[in-house]
């Protein structure tokens, strides 16, 4: 009985992960199809690979230094939301005030925030600055969600650090922000390390912001993806040449998170 | 009491000098344009018109909103559609997801690992997979879907206005079902023994110990998992823009969509800051929801009310 009901669940189970996992599968299999193969009346499963795509998208048209915009952007925007961020995390999860957890709901609201009501007069803002189309507008607009994702993430991976030795460290004669620095950011560097790779996959990942605000020479991959996609004769090859460089590296950062994601995807609500 | 002796040992001006840069930084970033966007909301900026320069007209773009825009009413009502509909069959098939992986199999990492997939893929990305999948001439999709019946020769899923947000819908629930099983799952883990074990005591069979034990004590989780999917839902725009732009007409035109096209196609700032406003308050409300709901109290102990371990 037991086992036949494991069975039962292994099978679905499975089912659900083959369905997970087709669509991602196929515009893999995409980016080495001929433009024959791509387009075949009968889908086609098995194929001779072609390896033009790739220089034909990054090279011929130029997509490479959309790769390093986007690098660039997300690198950035995780390090100031970190710098900014890990500070006030700590004030949160180690002083008392008057407000405090008004003043960490206010940056709930924040991460929350819609990126088409901001993006608007954001993008007012930046003209008037001078500053679209260069990769600080980007990283600003970024710095919106994921300076509150470090403020949450890190209050509680700070709050899971005991108190007591912040007090032996003062004991032996360090300052207060000398045993942040020294003792709690070291203690809590798995933590900071997986907010810092959150930070970088959702910033990789954001669209709307980097669509409004850069055009040009700033154009991140995200906002690459649907200039590929005409009415007529989409290049479906390199379109998943595409997809399949701006989503790989995420994949792997992910892997290397996934003990953390639970917790800064709940805005550290739960542990997992 | 720690904090009052760290106090008395050393400068009480840390604190807020710790602070105050995130703080600027999101009144520089985000409370600035917020505010810029109520503002232009009172004015006739339009940037296609000529002689609309953002002079004050009151409540005029309010009136408009209220009063004439149809297809604002019609995004406003899809987006509610779209939500209701994601949210409810995205948390049952999670949460069933969810109970299978922690009933019935031991070793859940590598399943666990292989169903992130679809949920970090930017957004844009899988826009553009269910695109390939879903064309009218070649699609995978497309193919099977024909071959077993289910559509007819000639239509194409993305062009059909009764089957494009039925799509949209399944699309997002191929995305984010794995969401809801990681959170749940996680949840379930962290479930205390006693309560069943006093239950099982008491003759509860499995379905009782399931209404009566597993779903009370899970519902902060619940009502965080409800609500994160709520708000995302809510905001929606990627997957919609590319897939169909709003199309075919206005039929997949959700609010973030609408909004887009009042102010950046259209070019009428003044009253798309109106439309970003509506967004905006919505997501504020579900938001103090989210809060009240999930770290109801404040304070430290019950911050994570009810399922910290």
């Amino acid at each position: 009985m037991t086992r036949a009901w494991k069975t039962a669940a292994l099978a679905a189970v499975i089912v659900v992960l083959v369905l997970m996992l087709l669509p991602y599968l196929w515009i893999f299999l995409t980016s080495f199809k001929t433009r024959l193969d791509a387009l075949a009346d009968i889908p086609v499963w098995a194929f001779a690979p072609t390896f033009d795509h790739y220089p034909k998208v990054f090279i011929d048209k130029g997509y490479l230094p959309l790769v390093w915009n986007s690098i660039i952007v997300a690198t950035f925007s995780t390090v100031l939301s970190l710098v900014v961020g890990a500070p006030a995390a700590y004030v949160f999860a180690r002083f008392d005030f008057r407000g405090k957890e008004d003043l960490f709901f206010f940056f709930l609201t924040t991460r929350m925030a819609p990126p088409i009501s901001i993006v608007v007069p954001m993008f007012l803002l930046f003209t008037t600055l001078g500053i679209t189309d260069k990769p600080i507008a980007v990283i600003l607009a970024h710095t919106t969600f994921n300076l509150s994702l470090v403020v949450w993430m890190m209050r509680g991976f700070f709050d899971d650090i005991p108190r007591d030795i912040d007090e032996a460290a003062m004991m032996d004669g360090h300052s207060q922000f000398g045993t942040f620095l020294k003792i709690l950011v070291p203690l809590a560097a798995p933590g900071l390390a997986a907010t810092a790779v959150l930070c970088f996959i959702l910033s990789w990942n954001e669209f709307l912001y980097a669509f409004i605000l850069v055009a040009f020479e700033g154009r991140t991959l995200t906002v690459g993806i649907p200039g590929l996609i005409t009415p007529h004769g989409t290049l479906w090859g390199q379109v998943a040449a595409v997809a399949v460089v701006a989503t790989l590296p995420i994949l792997v950062f992910t892997f290397i998170v996934q003990k953390h994601l639970v917790r800064g995807l709940t805005f550290g609500a739960v542990k997992g | 009491m720690i904090n009052r002796r760290m106090g008395a040992i050393v400068d009480r001006g840390m604190a807020p000098l710790l602070l105050i840069p995130s703080v600027l930084l999101l009144l520089l970033i985000l409370v600035g344009p917020f505010l810029y966007m109520v503002w232009t909301g009172f004015t006739d900026l339009h940037f296609a018109l000529p002689g609309r320069e953002g002079s004050f007209v009151g409540f005029d773009n309010f009136r408009r909103l209220v009063r004439e825009d149809h297809i604002f009413w019609h995004s406003f009502l899809l987006t509610l559609k779209f939500v209701v509909w994601v949210v409810i069959i995205e948390f049952i098939a999670g949460f069933a997801l969810a109970l299978l992986l922690f009933h019935f199999i031991q070793k859940r990492r590598l399943f666990l690992t292989l169903l992130l997939v679809p949920m970090m893929l930017a957004p844009v990305a899988v826009g553009l997979i269910w695109k390939l999948l879903l064309q009218g001439d070649f699609g995978m999709v497309t193919y099977y879907l024909r071959l077993i019946g289910v559509i007819d020769e000639r239509t194409a899923i993305l062009s059909d206005s009764s089957l494009v947000l039925p799509a949209i819908m399944l699309i997002d629930l191929w995305q984010w079902t794995p969401f809801v099983t990681l959170i749940m799952l996680a949840g379930l883990l962290s479930l205390p023994r006693e309560p069943y074990e006093a239950a099982v005591m008491d003759g509860a069979g499995p379905l009782q110990l399931f209404r009566d034990v597993t779903l009370p004590l899970l519902r902060p989780i619940i009502a965080l998992v409800l609500l994160l999917r709520g708000i995302d839902a809510f905001k929606e725009f990627d997957k919609v823009f590319i897939l169909t732009g709003g199309g075919p007409g206005i039929a997949t035109e959700l609010l973030s969509i609408y909004t887009y096209r009042v102010n950046f196609k259209d070019w009428d700032l003044g009253y798309g800051a109106v439309c970003a406003f509506m967004v905006y308050l919505v997501v504020l409300i579900l938001c103090a929801v989210f809060y009240k709901a999930v770290f109801w109290g404040g304070g430290q102990r019950s911050r994570r009310a009810g399922f910290a371990r």
